[in-house]
């Protein structure tokens, strides 16, 4: 085939492969801007989550030193009531 | 075959030692207890023992958290954790089968009177107590804590029985003046079940983690 033939199919293949790439990336993009957008929200989520937790972490930690007070008082009153109950009463027998 | 060997021998065994030749390694679940208790201060600065119930073996520790020794124990014949409502007014006579447990637990134990001996009571309402095998006992006792077994270290009404060696020059020093802490481990409850406290011990979520966990 002629080369004078040839080019123009040449041209019209080069301009469409052109225009083709241009959206292509116009389409990446806005694909990009949608998933940034979805990992925006989520990373939001994530840190409102981990504060939360760290928060509910911290109150549990409290509640937890709260209630070793107050099992160390009841340790210290059931050694008080067991101790009177040895002093009053006759020897008991283990359970061996 | 250890007991009709003894037998016909005619030979009281030797008391076992703490048994620290051959100790066996700790369970996940004493390591686990252990480093709560040292980590979160449970034991507001006496000395405690942990009895690994599934292992038959007996663990103490200073006020340090600090391991000091471990011996071989007796305990309740019956699997379980629960003590049942009301048994410290029992007689032994009266106690059944499924009732000789050693309830699982945290006690705050202290040396006190007992018919026949002084012991460390560990659950003085439920007559739970820690001592030396009792003398004259019918059940081949010093045997079976001497035996390699565990499932023959199932024996006693509840109490929990020590070694001699570990009683005197363990368990007495370090409990002598103001008691201390007795962790018991369970046979069937869930381990934070019985040490609630054992849950807030985890570390913090990690970033990884939260994000793994469903929302």
């Amino acid at each position: 085939m002629p080369l004078t033939k040839i080019a123009p199919v040449v041209a019209i293949a080069a301009a469409s492969l052109g225009l083709s790439g241009c959206a292509t990336k116009q389409f990446v993009r806005e694909q990009v801007g949608v998933v940034n957008a979805r990992v925006d929200t989520l990373e939001q989520r994530l840190n409102a989550n981990e504060t939360a937790t760290r928060q509910a972490q911290s109150e549990a930690q409290a509640a937890g030193t709260a209630a070793q007070g107050a099992n160390q008082r009841i340790d210290q009153l059931n050694a008080r009531v067991d101790g009177l109950e040895q002093r009053m009463m006759k020897p008991k027998r283990a359970r061996n | 075959m250890l007991f009709l060997a003894l037998a016909l021998a005619g030979t009281s065994p030797p008391e076992p030692d703490d048994g620290q030749a051959t100790a066996p390694p700790r369970s996940p679940a004493v390591e686990q207890v252990s480093a709560w208790i040292a980590a979160s201060g449970d034991n507001h600065g006496h000395a405690y023992l942990i009895v690994d119930k599934p292992k038959a073996r007996i663990y103490l520790f200073d006020r340090d958290g600090t391991p000091l020794r471990d011996a071989p124990v007796l305990i309740g014949r019956a699997i379980g954790d629960e003590a049942t409502p009301a048994i410290g007014r029992k007689s032994l006579a009266e106690i059944g089968p499924a009732e000789k447990t050693t309830p699982a637990g945290r006690f705050l134990a202290r040396f006190g009177r007992a018919v026949g001996q002084p012991v460390l009571w560990v659950d003085y309402a439920d007559s739970v107590a820690l001592h030396t095998i009792p003398p004259h006992n019918k059940e081949h006792r010093l045997q079976r804590m001497l035996s390699p077994q565990i499932d023959d270290n199932r024996i006693t009404f509840g109490c929990i029985n020590v070694p001699q060696d570990f009683y005197r020059s363990g368990v007495k020093p370090m409990f002598g003046k103001d008691g201390g802490y007795v962790y018991v481990l369970p046979d069937v409850k869930p381990l934070e079940t019985v040490f609630p406290m054992l849950a807030l011990q985890r570390a913090p979520a990690s970033k990884e983690e939260l994000a793994a966990s469903p929302r």
